[in-house]
């Protein structure tokens, strides 16, 4: 048998070669191949099917237990299909502290009175701010538990404003003495306020919410939009309820609210919500997502160990980075798999 | 709305699919709407055009030859791959091994692919031919799997250097693009050399059938030669291919097989 050197001194078997250019110039494009390796150094080979699928425009996916999964050509654009707004690291999403002044019965985040402070701070969301431009974010969104319970709350906006365009998600019930002043000093031609609305009456968003809390929600709205903000309004209702909501949206026509302007979304199974959609990183597209303690997928999983993306904040690029490629993974195994599991 | 020109090729690989719907798609927003066949060997295909089943055949150089010599010239070469343009047969043995050009094969084991294969068996023993080593002086090997496919798959030339790495030839015969498939003597110094390159030939090319019009073939092949490497959409289908862009066909570049079909007495079909 004839050996050689491949590129860094090892040396492989060069059948190895011979049957990767058999067995995936065989396979249709974008599909798995399975080439089993002969007996011997599994580093030198992993090395050698490295550089034929670098040279030839495929992917090596694993070299493990005398096997090499090669997919054929190059992977499919894992941003295919996707609006400019959700390809992943167009948006950054931070919690700023996680404690709220209500404790709604869905909330993904299990934010409550009782939920300990956990705030990222002026100091880490403004380096964050200025990563996040440079990392080709277009839009920072700050959401708390309630953010206006943070007393520089102020502060952390103009840190974003000052970089990108923001969006400041609230209950919108805050807006009194204090924090009504630190809401005039933010910047509207900059920030979005989105206020959480469930229902057109109050029934249902203080069933969910707490009693009161549709009154001064939408007390919030009027007032923001009275302030000069743009302000869109998110519900969070049952998935079954979010093809029947022309009655909230024909309430949010009288507030002056856009259609473009009001995010209806389902309520995810997360949190302290028992019900809901199932959302697992396999198919959700990533939203990087930053808390005081790391950094998560998406923001609807921000307190979940299975979206943890790094415990390491900085450098963001970085983080944004490995959910990108983790994701563009996930893109192309379900490619895959599709075509592996043909069901006709 | 003019009938779709129909386009014959060979399935040689799955992925003849994709290449051949995405040429479709593309030619469907063009004023020569096309359709395709399939078929299992280029006997078939040539049958098919001769018979008027199709109007235009996806032809390698052996299946070029075999339909000028059925229509006694009277068929068309419309357009090739750039890569056609420029085709070699790469004579490669173990690195080291002490074999310097053709002459140096004199005694030794040669291994060719398919015997319908022009890069690794025809064009071969025509070169050792004219450098006056006949059929006593090289033991030839011949390796011949997916006969009818004209050496597409590759696969009788990964079989022949594998004859040479189990010892039982001293070289093989292979086409230029099965050498850099292998990465060449870059990706694995050491294992294998190419000792000989034979000059450049022609390939493959899109073959008319006789009796289609210029009405026909004109603007399709006007909107063939306007695909284009910048479109990520034509990408595609040419990355697929094995191209960057459709030329003119270079029928010069045939002349050596013509030559080399003659001598070795091929049958003009099987």
């Amino acid at each position: 048998m004839v050996n050689a050197t491949v590129p860094g001194g090892s040396t492989a078997d060069p059948a190895l070669l011979l049957d990767l250019v058999e067995l995936v110039g065989r396979a249709p494009r974008h599909g798995l191949v399975l080439v089993p390796l002969a007996v011997g150094d599994s580093e030198d080979q992993r090395r050698t099917v490295a550089a034929w699928c670098e040279r030839t425009g495929n992917r090596m996916v694993s070299v493990v237990d005398g096997l090499a999964t090669v997919r054929r050509g190059r992977s499919p654009d894992p941003f295919a299909g996707l609006e400019p707004n959700q390809v992943p690291g167009t948006r950054l999403w931070m919690y700023t502290n996680f404690d709220c002044n209500l404790a709604c019965d869905y909330c993904c985040v299990r934010s409550s009175p009782q939920t300990p402070r956990a705030a990222l701070g002026v100091d880490r969301v403004r380096r964050l701010a200025a990563e996040a431009g440079e990392a080709g974010v277009s839009e920072l969104i700050l959401t708390g538990g309630e953010p206006f319970l943070l007393p520089d709350l102020d502060d952390l906006v103009s840190a974003c404003t000052d970089v990108l365009p923001t969006t400041l998600l609230t209950n919108g019930m805050l807006f009194k003495g204090r924090r009504l002043e630190a809401l005039r000093r933010m910047d509207r031609t900059r920030l979005t306020l989105q206020i959480s609305l469930d229902s057109p009456t109050a029934e249902i968003h203080d069933a969910h919410r707490g009693p009161g809390s549709w009154d001064r929600a939408v007390s919030g709205i009027r007032l923001a939009l009275d302030e000069g903000f743009r302000v869109k309004v998110a519900a969070t209702l049952p998935y079954e309820q979010t093809h029947a909501v022309e009655p909230f949206h024909a309430f949010l026509e009288t507030l002056g609210i856009p259609s473009e302007d009001r995010v209806i979304r389902a309520l995810a199974r997360r949190g302290v919500a028992d019900q809901g959609i199932e959302l697992t990183v396999e198919t959700l597209i990533p939203e990087i997502t930053i808390t005081a303690t790391g950094v998560y997928w998406h923001p609807v999983g921000a307190e979940h160990a299975d979206q943890l993306v790094t415990r390491d904040i900085f450098p963001l690029q970085e983080a944004i980075t490995q959910a990108i490629d983790r994701f563009t993974s996930y893109r192309a195994d379900a490619v895959s798999a599709a075509q592996w599991f043909p069901c006709a | 709305m003019t009938d779709p020109l129909m386009v014959g090729a060979v399935a040689y690989t799955p992925n003849v699919v994709p290449i051949w719907e995405g040429m479709r798609d593309y030619f469907a927003d063009t004023d020569a709407p096309m359709d395709f066949v399939l078929f299992s060997n280029y006997g078939r295909q040539v049958d098919a055009l001769l018979a008027g089943t199709i109007d235009v055949a996806w032809n390698t150089n052996l299946a070029w030859v075999r339909t000028v010599g059925q229509t006694d010239g009277q068929c068309r070469a419309l357009a090739m791959r750039d890569t056609d343009t420029v085709f070699q047969t790469v004579l490669v043995a173990p690195a080291g091994g002490g074999l310097i050009g053709l002459e140096s094969l004199r005694g030794k084991r040669l291994a060719l692919g398919s015997q319908d294969s022009a890069q690794a068996a025809i064009l071969p023993v025509h070169y050792l031919s004219e450098a006056g080593l006949g059929s006593d002086a090289v033991d030839l090997l011949r390796i011949n799997s997916d006969v009818g496919k004209h050496g597409d798959t590759g696969r009788s030339e990964l079989d022949a250097l594998r004859a040479v790495l189990e010892g039982r030839a001293d070289a093989a015969a292979i086409g230029i693009n099965t050498w850099e498939a292998i990465g060449r003597d870059e990706l694995m110094p050491g294992a294998f050399e190419a000792f000989w390159t034979s000059p450049t030939y022609s390939h493959c090319n899109f073959t008319a059938r006789p009796s289609l019009g210029a009405d026909r073939a004109d603007p399709w092949v006007a909107a063939l030669f306007a695909m284009d490497w910048e479109n990520p959409q034509h990408r595609e289908v040419l990355e697929m291919e094995g191209l960057r862009r459709w030329v003119p066909p270079e029928l010069d570049g045939y002349q050596s097989l013509f030559e080399a079909v003659e001598k070795q007495d091929i049958a003009l079909r099987w």
